[in-house]
């Protein structure tokens, strides 16, 4: 049997580069993140307000709060269905998270005192998207941590031949 | 480089440890769907494939495992494409195994080499053949293709010996003797 596929090895992985891609990779990370802090943002501006709203200004916030959460859904179907977040990415993905998370707390809370409204809903919801990026970033260390050790063991177990030159052959 | 460790070192994020893995089973994948579908869908099916494996690989939990994993996707891309196929197929075997359930060791084992087994193998059922590739010309185990095909090992047993009845079935008409 010669038949043979008609991809290369090389081909082949030229053709799962997309998925590869660090560049989509980081849209899809961002689009969660941004959009996850710009619902709770939308909303938080939107219960903030003083008195009762206009229907069109009602609509409005309810518009931006639903584009902020399709943004989130995108990024988080891009995440779990389509762009594969390695370790060493989830590390990175984590980090980025507590960053958002403490940016849009620190945002939220400064809005708060400057309208005089409540300043505890915003550290406490705050509060419970820090914990949950804390809770990322510990287990994506986690992950990478016993990965490395389990690479070293595996090596060690192992050991590739040592590379000789072509003139020692 | 065992393959356990160029899995651990790809869920790291190494690129390069992901593109050998790649190189050194794209061979096994594609004969497997080649086996099981015509030429023109087995290169899509295996792009498919890859590209499911590389979606999935930072979750797996036994890198240890990778052969019966990697089997696991392909089965599925494959049987996705042949549903009606495969399910009628089945159901015929199924048949089939009730009345011969016995396990026994059979010398179409040596006479049959791999060059023959796979210019034999489209004239087998959908489940028998299957089960062929994944025994003997992937060396999987019969633990492991039970895993891949989600079914008992008694099964793979009793399939296998379906499978090398109709093997040398063929092998008879075709003049040959052992």
């Amino acid at each position: 049997m010669t038949e043979e596929p008609r991809l290369s090895a090389r081909e082949l992985i030229e053709r799962l580069e997309p998925a590869l891609s660090r560049a989509r990779r980081i849209r899809a990370v961002t689009a969660l993140l941004t959009g996850l802090s710009g619902t709770v943002f939308m909303a938080a501006l939107w219960g903030g307000e003083p008195g009762p709203l206009p229907g069109r200004t009602q609509a409005m916030f309810a518009l931006l709060t639903a584009v902020c959460l399709a943004w989130a859904g995108y990024g988080g179907w891009l995440l779990m269905r389509r762009v594969p977040l390695f370790a060493a990415d989830r590390v990175i993905a984590a980090w980025i998270a507590l960053a958002a998370s403490l940016v849009t707390t620190a945002a939220l809370a400064v809005l708060a005192v400057r309208r005089g409204t409540g300043l505890a809903p915003v550290l406490a919801a705050g509060g419970l998207f820090v914990a949950t990026a804390l809770v990322l970033a510990v287990r994506a260390h986690a992950r990478r941590a016993a990965l490395l050790r389990r690479a070293r063991e595996l090596a060690r177990a192992h050991p590739s031949p040592p590379r000789t030159h072509p003139s020692e052959n | 480089m065992t393959d356990e460790l160029l899995v651990v070192r790809a869920q790291l994020g190494e690129r390069a440890a992901l593109a050998e893995l790649v190189a050194r089973w794209r061979m096994p994948v594609w004969t497997y769907v080649r086996r099981m579908l015509d030429a023109e869908r087995a290169d899509d099916v295996t792009q498919e494939i890859w590209l499911a494996v590389i979606r999935g690989l930072p979750r797996l939990r036994e890198p240890a495992r990778f052969a019966p994993w990697l089997f696991t996707i392909a089965r599925r891309s494959v049987t996705d494409r042949l549903r009606g196929q495969y399910a009628r197929e089945h159901e015929h075997a199924h048949e089939a195994l009730a009345a011969d359930d016995v396990i026994v060791d059979d010398p179409v084992d040596a006479a049959v080499d791999r060059a023959e087994l796979v210019s034999l193998l489209s004239g087998l059922p959908m489940p028998e053949r299957e089960i062929l590739v994944l025994f003997y010309l992937q060396d999987l185990s019969v633990e492991d293709c039970a895993q891949i095909c989600e079914i008992p090992a008694g099964t793979v047993k009793s399939r296998l010996n379906r499978a090398r009845r109709l093997l040398r079935a063929h092998l008879e008409e075709k003049g040959y003797r052992p």
